[in-house]
């Protein structure tokens, strides 16, 4: 035991501090052709025609294609994870601005980009909606007909609609809400929004595909492989192992690569023009592929005069943008924990997604979960400060403790919010004297704390193949897009194999050789890939003494690795290879109350602690500490775990301060760096990142999964500390200088001129 | 991007003839950081670009007049200037402000000639040298011409310059013991282009008095501003809380102002009277 | 106007030559002679990934025209370990952890080569100040400032 808690290097270090580590960005190969996007310049029409010959008689052009070409090789080209509505290039119908259209081949990439501006596409526009609320009852339909993938067994419940934008709608019922509401002391409710903000991994999506005699290898940018594999042979009604997905590392992911992205496009092009054909996207593009959900989500809660939280009500509407990609896994297992993390007797919760004619939204880097916790953790500040209560003393009232039921009735196990909630207050010095500032500049701290279930029933596989001398190999397609998973599952397999992690090679990403994986999101790769592979290597060691067993080596004695293989097969030769499969217990949540005793396999558990000062002359807001807690389980790498637990942080610090798809009638106005600002080094405060002492009993001795936890609590807690430092309320996203100064001014009864 | 003809003349008379008044896709390029920006997404496509690159080096010079004026030759990079000692020891104003006008890189490769010339209303060494009363000398076919930096701008990315004039230099008058700060002010992240930036140039009679004042705004609307009213007010004033506040409220006034991402008309007129009193304030610290 | 030129310079202390066309950035120079630890990201000079010294002064690669190179000396990410040893910093980077996915990291390092040589011993508020124009969205901006520190150190006891 002792590859467990050691915080040794990424074992890819060297590769990627010398430039040289792989990304499918530098990949290419003799014959490659380049793709460029003619994309959709309005939010919602049908096509009328599409005039592709200017483009085609440009010099260097190879071709020119649009979605009638797809259909050549693809009959049905719609995919998605959950419906199929997403069309490989547009057909009929465009739906959002930005949507591929058309495409342009050329052996240099500057010809193919410069040809697709010669493209011209005539439509006839459509009422188009934007707004999560209106697409409920709009009249403007952004899909004609809903087509339930039927992929996940987790989306089993998804349902074939006409003439509704809802992709899903997910309800809780949990003991009686309005009751309760009648008979309680105080009642609260406010309406919180977060704007739509996007991933901006540094590497943009890149495929390359490449046309074999009757076989595809892809080498894509993906954090979900297998789904990859299994959904372009369904869209080519080929068998699967005829499908061949590669992944390097990724340049970063955050949820932007999950499913199918630009990868039905490449094969579908490599297949019809029988050359490798690379897509690789520009940072602009990014801005028209994936996103996260903008939402607004109403809250109530019933409060008695002690200052028990009796009864809360949530509606939270979600807006899908014009794909639903994962979306609809979003809406219901945030429906499971949109309550808080608190022990509520009476819980109504109402989740729903929609589409919209705005750029898709999907997973990112916490599942929906900061977005509610911005507001219930701003909610929850507000009632205290209500009541008159210190804001951490009324959570510690009020905060789920280990065995008690949570909202959906699923018992909290292995769940350290306490734990938690109390590091955050301790090292935030909580009952200290807190110095207020001087002058215009005001300062201020609050907390928010938030937990999550995981992503349940889903399936990971490993292997193990230990060689005749004794060296070791572990295949899976879980995805090292910088968490650390490479040397993380290296760990957990040398911790059962007694060998050192660096000795280990880990083969990452290939459907060829490594077993299926669910995908690398979620956070759920050091659970159920962990399990999978200390399943495996234990696997390979049961074999191994098997082997020793058979050529008469005594049980229990420390015998060499390659005397085994050399008494069994007489030279150096073999190998021993161990197979590990992990799939967690789930029950599907009761349809009409959301009610389930096993909804996931562990919580994830985050709490933050914020400082901030406050220019009431400009609604300035400078963050000057960031205290992140989590609970990892017992971690298998605490320096990757902290370092993931702070640019977690500082991640959510941008989509609470400066990050902001603006639009206008659908065209995102600001899709590049120069105006859609990510934290940069001036931006970030002083940070500081704390695992609690907890395990997670099912997990791969003892830990769990980290990568979203430190997501949570951040917004609430800046927005907390606002009001904690001038007394003023922000409840939508982001917080910019002017909305903090505009509501100083109303405050103060002086309202800013509204332009 | 598709390609474009360029050429590397050897002097900067051989670069004004390579020019063509009347044909805009023909440039001249120095550092080409800014010009990439256009030429990238495709809303600059030139037809051909006359690299400065290698003109005399007398242009890339930076030399202090006895006076303590200095004379910035228009291929000085920004960094170059900002680790000048000249420049800083002369005026310190420049070190802090040429520091966050963008990144090292960016300082390292853009050329002080190009930024004043390109009249993007939200860079910061126009509104500086505008503050500092700076000069530019311009050369074009038919000789030379001298223009003070704020008269360069007629709107967003329109100057007076000809297609076939260049700045040659920058001439920075001597502080002569005026006071002067400068202030860039971001609404989003730290680093980003100004919701607002200004400067103020105060030559004092006395500890209190102001004899002679330079308000300069930018970013707040399509060109950079010297706010008249406001000078005015400021000279022969003595410097107490109510000149400030009502210097204040005379540039919120007097300054027009654009709504963009960075902020609303209304909000960067706020920023104005508050950063405004704030420089003063600390030119004269 | 599309025909290639053919521009000579140094790379990475040798001399090389290319046929590029006038559009082309430095990236796609470096790309073409198989050189990819400078990688075009954000393709505004904003994030760093793109990062390449020419003539020893760091310029971003996205926005530098390949002809700009001509005659000039180019030293990319790739030159650092030539000799089989990582570079100090290179090491830091390693023992500090300063980096998750690792796309951003050369122009990190080189930037860092860059602030050491100019600041030895730089502060905290240097650091940050000198490492602005780059982003990391994995954000290991701590990890990042211990790295520097780390390698001011162990440099600072190389020369002593």
């Amino acid at each position: 035991m002792t590859e467990m808690g050691r915080s040794l290097p990424r074992l890819e270090a060297r590769s990627k501090v010398t430039g040289r580590a792989d990304y499918v960005h530098n990949m290419r190969v003799p014959g490659m052709l380049h793709a460029k996007i003619f994309r959709s310049t309005i939010a919602h029409g049908r096509i009328l025609s599409i005039d592709t010959s200017a483009a085609r008689e440009m010099e260097g052009v190879h071709s020119v294609l649009t979605g009638e070409d797809i259909t050549r090789v693809m009959a049905k080209p719609y995919f998605g994870p959950a419906f199929h509505d997403q069309a490989i290039l547009a057909l009929e119908k465009v739906h959002f601005i930005g949507e591929p259209v058309a495409v342009v081949l050329a052996d240099d990439p500057h010809v193919a980009a410069e040809a697709a501006k010669l493209i011209l596409a005539d439509y006839e526009e459509l009422e188009a909606v934007f707004d999560e609320v209106e697409a409920v009852t709009s009249k403007a339909i952004v899909h004609d007909e809903l087509k339930p993938a039927g992929t996940f067994a987790d989306l089993k419940h998804l349902a074939g609609r006409r003439n509704t934008n809802v992709t899903l709608d997910y309800q809780l019922r949990r003991g009686d809400v309005e009751k309760a509401f009648a008979e309680c002391d105080h009642v609260f409710e406010h309406t919180f929004r977060t704007q739509q903000v996007l991933h901006v991994p540094l590497e943009s999506h890149a495929s390359l595909a490449i046309p074999g005699h009757d076989s595809l290898v892809i080498h894509t940018s993906t954090q979900t492989p297998s789904f990859v594999r299994t959904e372009i042979a369904r869209l080519l009604g080929w068998a699967d192992n005829r499908v061949s997905v590669q992944v390097p590392f990724l340049g970063g992911g955050f949820g932007a690569k999950v499913y199918v992205k630009m990868e039905a496009l490449a094969a579908a092009l490599a297949l019809l023009v029988k050359r490798p054909v690379k897509i690789a996207l520009t940072m602009e593009e990014q801005f028209y592929t994936i996103s996260k959900h903008a939402t607004t989500f109403r809250i109530k809660s019933g409060v008695s005069k002690d200052g028990r939280i009796v009864a809360r009500a949530c509606d939270v509407w979600w807006n899908g943008g014009a794909y639903a990609d994962i979306g609809p896994r979003v809406a219901q297992k945030t429906g499971f924990t949109a309550a808080g993390p608190y022990d509520i007797e009476n819980v109504r919760i109402e989740s729903t997604e929609v589409y919209t004619n705005r750029p898709p939204a999907g997973a990112l880097r916490g599942f929906g979960v900061p977005q509610l916790v911005w507001a219930y953790e701003s909610h929850t500040d507000m009632i205290a400060r209500a009541l008159g209560m210190d804001t951490v003393e009324f959570r510690r009232k009020n905060i789920l403790r280990e065995g008690r039921p949570q909202a959906t009735g699923t018992a909290m196990r292995d769940a350290a919010i306490d734990k938690v909630l109390d590091c955050v207050a301790e090292r935030m010095n909580w009952t200290a004297p807190f110095d207020r500032g001087a002058g215009a500049i005001k300062r201020g701290r609050g907390v928010g704390i938030g937990f999550k279930a995981s992503i349940s029933p889903t399936t990971s596989g490993a292997i193990v193949n230990i060689s005749a001398d004794g060296s070791i190999v572990l295949y899976t397609n879980t995805i090292d897009m910088g968490q650390g998973s490479d040397t993380g599952m290296a760990q957990l397999a040398a911790e059962v194999l007694n060998v050192p992690a660096e000795s280990i090679k880990v083969v990452h990403g290939n459907t060829d050789v490594a077993p299926y994986d669910m995908g690398t999101l979620g956070s759920r790769s050091t659970f159920h890939m962990g399990n999978a592979v200390k399943l495996a290597a234990e696997d390979a060691k049961a074999k191994l003494a098997a082997l020793a067993a058979e050529v008469g080596l005594p049980e229990g004695t420390n015998y060499d690795v390659k005397e085994i293989f050399r008494k069994r097969y007489g030279m150096q030769a073999g190998n021993v290879v161990g197979v590990g499969t992990y799939v967690p217990r789930y029950t599907p949540p009761d349809p009409k109350t959301g009610q389930s005793d096993n909804v996931t396999p562990f919580w994830m558990i985050g709490g933050t602690g914020a400082e901030v000062e406050v220019d009431t002359e400009t609604g300035h807001v400078r963050v000057i500490r960031l205290v992140n807690v989590a609970d990892a389980g017992k971690p298998i790498n605490p320096k990757i775990c902290r370092t993931q637990l702070s640019g977690g942080a500082i991640m959510q610090l941008g989509f609470t301060l400066t990050e902001d798809m603006v639009f206008d009638g659908g065209q995102v106005t600001n899709p590049s760096f120069a105006d859609y600002k990510i934290p940069g080094f001036r931006d970030v405060p002083v940070m500081e990142s704390e695992l609690v002492t907890a395990t997670q009993e099912t997990g791969p001795f003892g830990a769990k999964g980290i990568g979203e936890s430190s997501t949570f609590g951040v917004s609430p807690a800046i927005a907390n500390a606002i009001e904690d430092a001038v007394g003023v309320r922000i409840t939508e996203l982001p917080i910019r200088p002017e909305a903090v100064l505009r509501a100083l001014r109303a405050a103060e009864g002086r309202p800013l001129e509204a332009v | 991007m598709i390609p474009f003809d360029w050429v590397e003349p050897a002097s900067l008379k051989e670069a004004v003839s390579l020019l063509d008044a009347d044909d805009s896709t023909v440039r001249p390029i120095s550092g080409g950081t800014a010009l990439m920006l256009m030429m990238k997404p495709g809303f600059f496509v030139p037809s051909r670009l006359v690299s400065l690159a290698k003109i005399e080096a007398d242009y890339s010079s930076i030399r202090a007049g006895g006076d303590g004026s200095l004379r910035v030759g228009a291929m000085t990079s920004l960094a170059e200037l900002e680790r000048s000692a000249a420049a800083i020891v002369n005026f310190p104003v420049m070190k802090g402000a040429l520091q966050t006008l963008s990144n090292i890189r960016v300082r390292n490769v853009a050329r002080v000639g190009g930024a004043l010339a390109h009249g993007d209303p939200h860079m910061d060494l126009p509104p500086l040298f505008a503050t500092l009363g700076a000069r530019v000398s311009v050369v074009g076919p038919d000789g030379t011409r001298d223009i003070a930096v704020e008269d360069l701008y007629l709107g967003y990315y329109q100057t007076v310059l000809k297609n076939n004039e260049l700045i040659a230099e920058a001439i920075v008058p001597p502080l002569n013991g005026a006071r002067a700060a400068y202030k860039k002010i971001t609404s989003r992240s730290a680093d980003d282009w100004p919701a607002l930036n200004m400067g103020v140039r105060l030559e004092m009679a006395d500890a209190n008095t102001i004899k002679a004042a330079r308000v300069v705004l930018g970013a707040a609307s399509e060109r950079v501003t010297r706010l008249a009213q406001t000078e005015s007010l400021l000279t022969g004033a003595i410097v107490n809380d109510g000149l400030l506040k009502r210097v204040s409220e005379s540039a919120a006034a007097e300054a027009r102002f654009v709504s963009d991402a960075h902020g609303s008309a209304a909000y960067k007129r706020e920023l104005l009277r508050v950063y405004l009193p704030r420089t003063i304030k600390e030119a004269l610290s | 106007m599309s025909e290639t030129r053919t521009i000579r310079f140094t790379l990475n202390g040798r001399p090389a030559s290319a046929a590029i066309q006038s559009h082309h950035n430095l990236v796609e120079l470096l790309h073409q002679l198989g050189l990819f630890g400078a990688r075009e990201s954000c393709g505004q000079g904003l994030c760093g990934c793109c990062t390449v010294l020419v003539d020893d002064v760091a310029v971003s690669g996205c926005l530098y025209l390949a002809l700009g190179v001509n005659g000039k000396s180019v030293t990319t990410i790739e030159h650092l370990d030539e000799s089989g040893t990582l570079s100090p910093v290179q090491q830091a980077f390693i023992e500090a952890g300063a980096f998750q996915c690792g796309f951003c990291t050369p122009g990190f390092v080189l930037m860092t080569h860059q602030l050491l040589k100019q600041n030895p011993d730089p502060s905290e508020d240097e650091i940050r100040h000198y490492l602005a124009g780059n982003l990391c969205r994995c954000a290991a901006y701590p990890e990042i400032v211990e790295a520097v520190r780390l390698a001011a150190r162990t440099m600072k006891q190389a020369r002593a």
